[in-house]
Parts: structure tokens; C-alpha cells; sequence
């Protein structure tokens, strides 16, 4: 059924003519791809004919980016705002385009700041009926608005804590339900992993394991794991944790005794009724790796730039069953007094940041 | 005499006195003005203004979203970036009349590498740069576009999307550079580390250098040497390198652990380095530069250094130090009132120094007597981070929230 209506939008698409510029100009900007000089060196000398003909429409741009690449969306994007500083659109135009959910959720919400930027109540009104847009950018704001009162009901706050995705939002409408006396289970309500085994440490002095294999890894990826391992002062066991923290987190440098230049792994099971196509979200301050069910999907050798939620993210399938996730996590031996954390967080969720229902 | 009209020629551009005149009223067209020297000696400011007064404020436009890094000026127009909205992934060139304040035009893109950083900084932090025909800006998350002084697109890449390993979450900040019709982007963290020549033209990669994988915020900066060729010049915590700017190639290394915040400046054929104090190499010879002195009294904490009158200013945390350029000798220190954290490299205009704590408070220092002196504290209501532009008898000065213009007229 996907298949069928994917094809009959590119249909819809290709069948589209416009009269400032031809289908086949705007798939050249839809295509570019990352490190292809040749494309941008191509799409940089059509986008100076279409300036220098100056007949280009703003909304023939942003209707072009449904589906386009996100190099591409941002090439159409540029060459919408500069036709829309010297011939802009209609209001009924362009509200016409905010309506459509069908459009590109990053054209919608620039329309949205075209209309409403300068325009309090213009834009207070269009928020007030945004609270389930499926961009998240339109999203975000108007929840955000919905949340200005001091006061909300429990009703509108838990209302808008399902409709909610971005991180920071989501905490903050679950504080003001604890505020109201309505206790959210956090961690559950992001799909963050609490669960884990842990071993180590292993050596990583010198900063220069980060791509070493253990025995561990192997192990992991064959599916036999063993109990013990040769570490960095000898053999080291499993051992089992369970965060208690809101947002999942692991402090590893707690359970390790503030260790330095050193590896630690981490194995969770996540089982899922079916299989699914979704997303594993780690925040780390140190360099780490994570495999899901034996495949390497995120690795970053950074130390101590920042750790947030959902700071690096990978796509992934879970199959239905139990899934395992491994994740190895490297401290270097930097002394300064911020760079002594050794701590992670990762979740399950959809591609919008929506936990599944996973045991 | 040839030679030694080409030797003038080159001590007028790269710094001092001559420097300073030629571009009174000109524009401002990158971080820290025409030539690194962030100095403009003859224009004239007012010592007072007060943002919430508006006193001396010829025109404040609010602009949404944060920015930390400067404004520039380019004819009539001054030019800013912006990142707001979800995650600060909304990235926005402005350009604004210069008389007025009134908006010309907007481009806005999204981010498509990562907009993370530290609270204190921005997506927006390097500031935009332009060769007079051509606008560059650049931001954190390793986006760059370019656009005509028409606001027209004329290319865009996603530097994060070709090197998906670019980054930093604290935020990166150096600033790019126009040269010879090449845009020289400098971008080091623990990941993909490079500096990058793309052509102005069309967005194309002229060149690509590894850089060491460690962290570092500092500009390359443009120097021109004996010989009337440009170069550029990049710094990181083990070497300061200058490569000629249309083919990437190097033309000289030199191994020293130079600072990784303040950015390198060139006056009077020296290069002025921040390197855990100050190091003036001697760019008059050829290949590497020979090492003049060495004062680590003359320590910059986060602004770059900047020369006017043979004399360098540096701020160490909030101490504005003064220096001989010719010997590297303290000649006196000042500390600034009321002033928090000072991020925004501090500029000259006629004999006074400009220089802004990270709450807006902008320290007027008096630089007619023997030692600096402190003339007047103003409060511009902003916090401030980038480096102000002066074009003209104006102060443009790019707030966090605001953009503003200050003069007397």
C-alpha cells in the first residue's frame, strides 16, 4: 500500500508542469547528494539562471521539496526565500500551504514563519489548532504555546505530553504534572534503557582502544558471552545495574570508581512484540559504540563536547523477540575538572521520538 | 626601489597605521574586519550610549533566535546570521540597510549536521564573510551557503553530510575567510578534522588539508606576505600553518602549541599569536616566519589580540593588557569594571577601545595617556559575544538577541 502511494505522488509530481521551471531543473536540486561536487557545481549554475530570470514562484520551490534529499530541500529552500523576498506569495496562497499536511513538513513550517513572523496574533491562532502538525518544528512551537499559562489542567497537560517529542518539552510538561501532584514514570514514557550489565574495566590508556576488539565483542556478536573476562587488573564478571534516573542515565563512573583510561561494556534485551523499524538514541560524554543484535550502528570517538538527549541517533530494526544491544563506553584520562564524567543514556523510539512498547 | 615600494606596499596591508586608514570607512567584511587587525583608527564613535535609553543607539532590530558571532558591512548593508527554532536547526543570513536598520532580505536554510553547543554559544557563532560580491556564512553545524548582495542562493553545502564525523556539541565556532576567490573554512574537533578551500563560485572543493583531531575554535586569517601573494594562516594547539589559499598547499609549519580560542593577528609584517601568551613571528623573510619574542604576561583568554599604534591589547579573563608590539613588553594592565566574561574581541575607533563583557556592558577605554582608562561603562541591554563591525562613524554590534547601530549621527 506504501509502495502504491509513494509511486502515485512521484507520478503526481513528475506530471506537475510549472510555468517558472521545468520538473526536470527542479529534480536537479531534489538529487544533490552529499560530496558530489559535480551536482552542487550543476545545481550552483541553475539556481543563477533562475535568479537572474527572476520568474521563479516561492511555492513552486517548497512544493519541490517533498521528497527531495535534505541537501536538495535546502537548495529549493534558498532559491523559495529568495523568490519570496522579491515576489511574494499570496496570504491566501500561502495559508493554503500551511493547511496541506501533504507538503514537506520543513516548506510548511517556513510558510508558517513567512505568515506569522511579526505577527503575534496571526501567529497564536495558527498554533492554537498545531498541537498534533505533523512537522515537528510547527509541533514544537505550539506546544510550546499551549504551555505558556501558568495554570493547565491535568487533562490539556497529559494531552500535550502526547502529543509532545522534543526532549527538553517533554520533561518539562512531566515536571509540571509532578508539580500537580500526577507522577509520569520518566524513563518509561522516553523507551530509555535501565536495565544493563556491565564488565570492565578494560585498558584504554593512552586514549587509543577506542577501535581495540575484546573478547567481548566477538563474544557478543556470535552470541556467547562469556562470565568472566581478562580486563585491565585481572579477570572481571558481569555485573548487573539498574538506573533509577529520569532520563536513564548510567554513571559508570560511579560504578567504576572514577577509573581512567578505561572500556567498560554494557549489554540490555529489549523484546519486541514484532518487528519494527525504529530508532536507538544514545546520549554520551565519552566515545562510544553500540551494536543491535550483532550490527555496529553508532560509534563516536569524541571525549568529554557535551551529552544530551538523543545526541547521536541510528536507525534501526528490531526483529520480534528478544533484540540485544551492546554498547562499549571509553574514558580517556583527561584531568581537568570537566572532563572527569563517564556516563551514558540510549532509548528506543520512532522515528518522531516516541517510545514503543517494548518489555 | 621596485623592491622596496613592494615592502611598503606589503607592511600597508598587513597591519598598523596604513592599514587602519584604508579601511576608514570601507566595509567590515569579515570577523575582525578587512585584515584580521580588527582596529578602525579614525572613525568616530560616541564614548556614550545606552541601549535602553538610546542614547547614541541609531537603530536596534531585534532578531529572533540567538547569535555569537559579528556583523559585517558591505556597502550599504549590514549583514548578520541567526539559528532558532527546533534545535536551533533553523539557520538565517539577514541583511539590513545600514541607514535605517530596515531588513532587506532573509535566506534561511536547516541545519542538516549537528546544531548541539554549550548554552553559552549559538548554531550562529562564526561570523559571515563576504569579498564584496559574495556573502559565506557558516555555522556550527558545519552548514555553509552563499549568497549574491541580493540574497540570491547561489550555493549550499552541508559539510557535516560530506564529513559526517565534523563537529563538536560544545560548538564550533571559527569563522571563515574569502581569499583569492576561495572560501577557507577551518574545522578541528576529535572527529573529521580539515580545513577546506571551496570555490566562491559555484561551491566546489578547490583543496582539502587534515588538521589535527583535537579540539579548537580559532579563525584561519588572511596575511599577505613579502612577495604580494596571499596566505592563509591556521592555528591549533600543535602548529601554526600558513598554505596559500588558492591550492591548499602548505608554505610553511611551524610545531607550537598556539591557543585554541583566540585567533591570530597580523600588524606591521608580524603575526601576532596567541600561544598561552603571545608569540610575534617575523613574516618579513621567506618561508617560516622567525620567532621576534615570546610575553606570556600577554596571555588572551578568548579575544583575539588586536594592534593599533605599535601597541597590542589582549584580555586575559577581564584585565585589558597592553603591549610593545616591537618587544613584547607589558607596558600596562587595566582592570575592567563591572565587567563578567568577555568573549567579543575588543575594537579601536580614534584613540578609544571598545570592549564588551558577555552581558552587554561595553567598557569605553581611553587610550591617549600613558596607561588606558577607563571613560565610560555603558549598558547596551544585550548579551554580546561577537565582535563589533565599525564602518563609517558607526559601531554595528551584533547582540545575542539584537542587532544595533551605534553613533553619534
Amino acid at each position: 500500500m506504501r509502495m502504491v502511494v509513494v509511486g502515485l505522488l512521484m507520478i503526481g509530481f513528475a506530471s506537475i508542469a510549472y510555468a517558472d521551471v521545468t520538473p526536470q531543473q527542479l529534480e536537479l536540486f531534489r538529487k544533490v547528494q552529499p560530496s558530489d561536487d559535480a551536482g552542487v557545481a550543476q545545481a550552483s549554475k541553475l539556481a543563477k539562471e533562475l535568479s537572474a530570470r527572476n520568474d521563479l514562484q516561492s511555492l513552486t520551490a517548497l512544493r519541490a521539496m517533498k521528497g527531495a534529499s535534505g541537501l536538495g530541500k535546502n537548495w529549493l529552500l534558498g532559491l523559495a526565500n529568495a523568490a519570496q523576498n522579491k515576489r511574494p506569495a499570496s496570504k491566501a496562497d500561502l495559508e493554503s500551504f500551511l493547511s496541506s499536511a501533504n507538503e514537506d513538513s520543513e516548506a510548511r513550517y517556513t510558510v508558517f514563519r513567512w505568515l506569522t513572523d511579526g505577527d503575534a496574533e496571526a501567529r497564536n491562532q495558527w498554533l492554537s489548532r498545531m498541537t498534533e502538525d505533523p512537522s515537528p518544528e510547527i509541533r514544537y512551537e505550539a506546544i510550546a504555546k499551549a504551555l505558556e499559562p501558568a495554570e493547565l489542567p491535568e487533562a490539556a497537560l497529559r494531552s500535550l505530553l502526547d502529543s509532545a517529542r522534543q526532549p527538553e518539552q517533554v520533561t518539562a510538561i512531566i515536571e509540571r504534572l509532578d508539580k500537580a501532584g500526577v507522577k509520569i514514570d520518566q524513563a518509561k514514557h522516553f523507551g530509555f534503557l535501565t536495565q544493563w550489565k556491565f564488565i570492565g574495566p578494560f585498558d584504554n590508556v593512552g586514549s587509543d582502544k577506542f577501535n581495540t576488539v575484546y573478547p567481548v565483542e566477538p563474544d557478543y556478536v556470535a552470541n556467547k558471552l562469556a562470565d568472566s573476562y581478562p580486563a585491565k587488573a585481572g579477570a572481571v564478571t558481569w555485573q548487573s545495574e539498574s538506573s533509577s534516573d529520569r532520563e536513564g542515565a548510567v554513571d559508570l563512573a560511579k560504578l567504576y570508581n572514577n577509573e581512567k583510561g578505561c572500556i567498560v561494556y554494557g549489554v540490555a534485551e529489549v523484546n519486541s512484540p514484532s518487528e519494527v523499524a525504529c530508532e536507538l538514541r544514545v546520549g554520551c560524554i565519552n566515545a562510544q559504540k553500540l551494536w543491535v543484535n550483532g550490527e555496529l550502528v553508532i560509534a563516536n570517538e569524541v571525549y568529554h563536547t557535551g551529552m544530551q538527549v538523543d545526541q547521536y541517533v541510528a536507525q534501526i530494526k528490531l526483529k520480534a523477540g528478544v533484540n540485544r544491544i551492546l554498547i562499549k563506553v571509553c574514558q580517556n584520562e583527561q584531568k581537568d575538572a570537566w572532563a572527569q564524567r563517564y556516563i551514558f543514556q540510549a532509548r528506543i523510539c520512532d522515528s518522531t521520538g516516541k517510545a514503543l512498547a517494548l518489555k | 626601489m621596485a623592491k622596496q615600494l613592494r615592502f611598503l606596499n606589503w607592511l600597508a596591508l598587513t597591519g598598523g597605521i596604513l592599514f587602519s586608514a584604508n579601511v576608514l570607512a570601507e566595509d567590515w567584511p569579515q570577523f575582525r574586519g578587512p585584515y584580521a587587525g580588527g582596529a578602525s583608527s579614525k572613525a568616530k564613535l560616541p564614548d556614550a550610549f545606552d541601549g535602553e535609553a538610546g542614547t547614541n543607539i541609531a537603530w536596534r532590530v531585534p532578531i529572533p533566535g540567538r547569535s555569537v558571532g559579528g556583523a559585517i558591512v558591505v556597502g550599504d548593508q549590514v549583514i548578520t546570521t541567526t539559528s532558532d527554532g527546533l534545535e536551533q536547526r533553523r539557520i538565517r543570513l539577514l541583511s539590513y540597510d545600514a541607514a535605517t536598520g530596515k531588513q532587506q532580505w532573509e535566506q534561511q536554510l536547516v541545519a542538516r549536521g549537528r546544531p548541539y553547543c554549550h548554552p553559552t554559544s549559538a548554531n550562529a557563532a562564526p561570523t559571515p564573510a563576504s569579498d564584496g560580491k559574495h556573502v559565506v556564512a557558516f555555522f556550527s553545524s558545519n552548514d555553509i551557503a552563499c549568497t549574491d548582495l541580493q540574497g540570491n542562493l547561489l550555493w549550499y553545502r552541508s559539510l557535516a553530510s560530506d564529513f559526517p564525523k565534523a563537529g563538536n556539541d560544545v560548538g564550533m565556532s571559527a569563522s571563515p575567510t574569502i581569499v583569492d576567490g576561495v572560501v577557507i573554512v577551518q574545522i578541528e574537533c576529535q572527529g573529521d578534522s580539515f580545513a577546506l578551500g571551496v570555490s566562491v563560485t559555484d561551491g566546489t572543493t578547490v583543496w582539502k588539508q587534515e588538521r589535527p583531531r583535537k579540539a579548537n575554535w580559532a579563525s584561519p586569517t588572511s596575511v599577505v606576505l613579502p612577495s604580494g601573494k596571499s596566505a592563509v594562516v591556521m592555528q591549533s594547539s600543535q602548529d601554526l600553518v600558513a598554505v596559500n589559499p588558492s591550492d591548499g598547499k602548505e608554505l610553511w609549519k611551524i610545531e607550537m602549541g598556539c591557543s585554541t580560542t583566540p585567533s591570530t593577528t597580523v600588524a606591521n609584517g608580524r603575526l601576532i599569536v596567541p600561544s598561552g601568551g603571545l608569540t610575534a613571528l617575523d613574516l618579513s623573510s621567506a618561508g617560516a616566519p622567525s620567532k621576534l619574542w615570546f610575553e606570556n604576561k600577554l596571555n588572551s583568554t578568548a579575544c583575539s589580540p588586536l594592534v593599533d599604534n605599535d601597541k597590542i591589547y589582549v584580555v586575559n579573563r577581564t584585565v585589558l593588557v597592553c603591549g610593545d608590539l616591537f618587544t613584547g613588553k607589558v607596558l600596562w594592565q587595566l582592570r575592567i569594571p563591572d565587567a563578567n566574561q568577555i568573549w567579543s574581541s575588543p575594537v579601536i575607533a580614534g584613540n578609544r577601545l571598545y570592549l564588551f563583557s558577555m552581558d552587554g556592558t561595553c567598557a569605553v577605554i581611553s587610550l591617549d595617556g600613558q596607561e588606558g582608562k577607563v571613560e565610560k561603562t555603558n549598558k547596551l541591554g544585550d548579551e554580546v559575544l561577537g565582535s563589533p563591525a565599525v564602518s563609517g562613524d558607526a559601531m554595528y554590534v551584533r547582540g545575542a538577541q539584537n542587532l544595533w547601530k551605534i553613533s553619534a549621527k
